[in-house]
């Protein structure tokens, strides 16, 4: 049977770096996808996640096994996002730029159009109002779009972004709701 | 009834995450505000699309990757050994330090100063040693700073909410 990630943090405790190995590779995909999520930059996103590897490394002592260690993985990620976009916020702003992949992402999501929409969008000139709905989740506040993303792109229970996020559930849900606001009034404007 | 709508909990509601009380309080709402019911309907289009659609980020050489990750943990542990091999003398090994050289002062007159030399290394290697078995400290000094990290994320959280 495959060792639980529980059990694997507990060896890294130990510095059992084969337990590492097998964390980072089970974990590797869903840290850079939810730090680009958060940071829209590939660079950026794998800098940061590996970081939180790295930090994952050196505290995994302190892993108490109170939560899951995907919440407790998630909330060292999820922060070091946020610390990331709030110290290079500023030079972002003077530099005029603000997000390198959008492009890429936005071509994305055209490609990734299901052949048969079935969806309320369908006949709106759906590609376009996916572009501008993902658009639109680029310029959430961070916390809303880490919200966003941890829902609907990891499918986690409002629970345990609570515990990503250090937050209430009730936080969480006032979050997610002014997201869908926002959203929905962007769709409206489609 | 329809007065206080459960706007926050229709998602939590439509993903089965309400308490039973709870559950059936915002069913019985939708049940009579077209409102609610409409904005469940929207949100809920907006979530499937959304996951259905998601952009994937830029590839990733995943060899790569995890090379880099070694490459900066090694580095990591080299800056902390470094720091603290340059810290000042520990406490305990400057008091066996110190016992040693009044041992040697007490001495002196009677013996060879050589043979109280090799136990003032012995013991200030000893110490030095001892401290060497506990690596496993000295390599998380880095963890320190993130546990204090760690243990602030509720404030960053709180500083941070808008
Ligand atoms: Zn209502």
């Amino acid at each position: 049977m495959e060792p639980s990630d529980e059990a694997l943090c507990q060896r890294v405790a130990e510095r059992d770096e084969a337990a590492f190995d097998l964390l980072v590779a089970r974990y590797q995909e869903r840290a850079y996808r939810i730090a680009w999520s958060v940071l829209r930059d590939g660079e950026e996103a794998r800098d940061v996640s590996q970081e939180a590897f790295i930090r994952l490394y050196q505290a995994a002592g302190g892993f108490g096994g109170r939560a899951r260690f995907s919440t407790w993985f998630y909330r060292i990620l999820v922060n070091l996002c946020l610390d990331h976009r709030r110290k290079h916020a500023w030079w972002k702003r003077v530099l005029g730029g603000g997000r390198p992949d959008e492009p890429d992402g936005r071509e994305a999501v055209i490609e990734r159009q299901p052949a048969e929409p079935v969806d309320p969008l369908a006949g709106l000139g759906r590609e376009q109002v996916m572009t501008q709905l993902w658009a639109a989740v680029a310029t959430l506040s961070p916390q809303q779009r880490a919200v966003v993303t941890l829902h609907v792109q990891d499918e986690l229970p409002t629970r345990e972004i609570a515990g990503v996020l250090s937050c209430s559930e009730a936080t969480v849900r006032v979050h997610l709701h002014r997201a869908l606001i926002s959203l929905r009034a962007t769709l409206g404007k489609a | 009834m329809a007065l206080t709508h459960p706007e926050t909990e229709l998602i939590p509601y439509a993903k089965g995450e309400l308490a039973a009380a709870e559950h059936e309080r915002v069913a019985g709402h939708l049940a009579t505000c077209a409102a609610c019911r409409e904005s469940l309907a929207a949100f809920g289009g907006i979530l499937e699309s959304l996951a259905r659609t998601a952009p994937e980020p830029p590839a990733v050489p995943w060899g790569r990757y995890r090379t880099e990750l070694r490459e900066k943990l090694e580095a990591r542990r080299h800056r902390a050994w470094t720091a603290w091999w340059r810290r000042p003398v520990p406490l305990a090994l400057s008091a066996s330090l110190a016992a040693a050289l009044v041992f040697i002062a007490v001495r002196g007159g009677q013996q060879p100063a050589t043979v109280d030399v090799a136990s003032v290394e012995q013991a200030v290697l000893g110490a030095r040693l001892d401290l060497l078995r506990q690596y496993g400290i000295v390599e998380n000094l880095d963890l320190l700073e993130n546990l204090d990290v760690i243990h602030n994320l509720d404030g960053l959280e709180t500083s941070r909410k808008g």
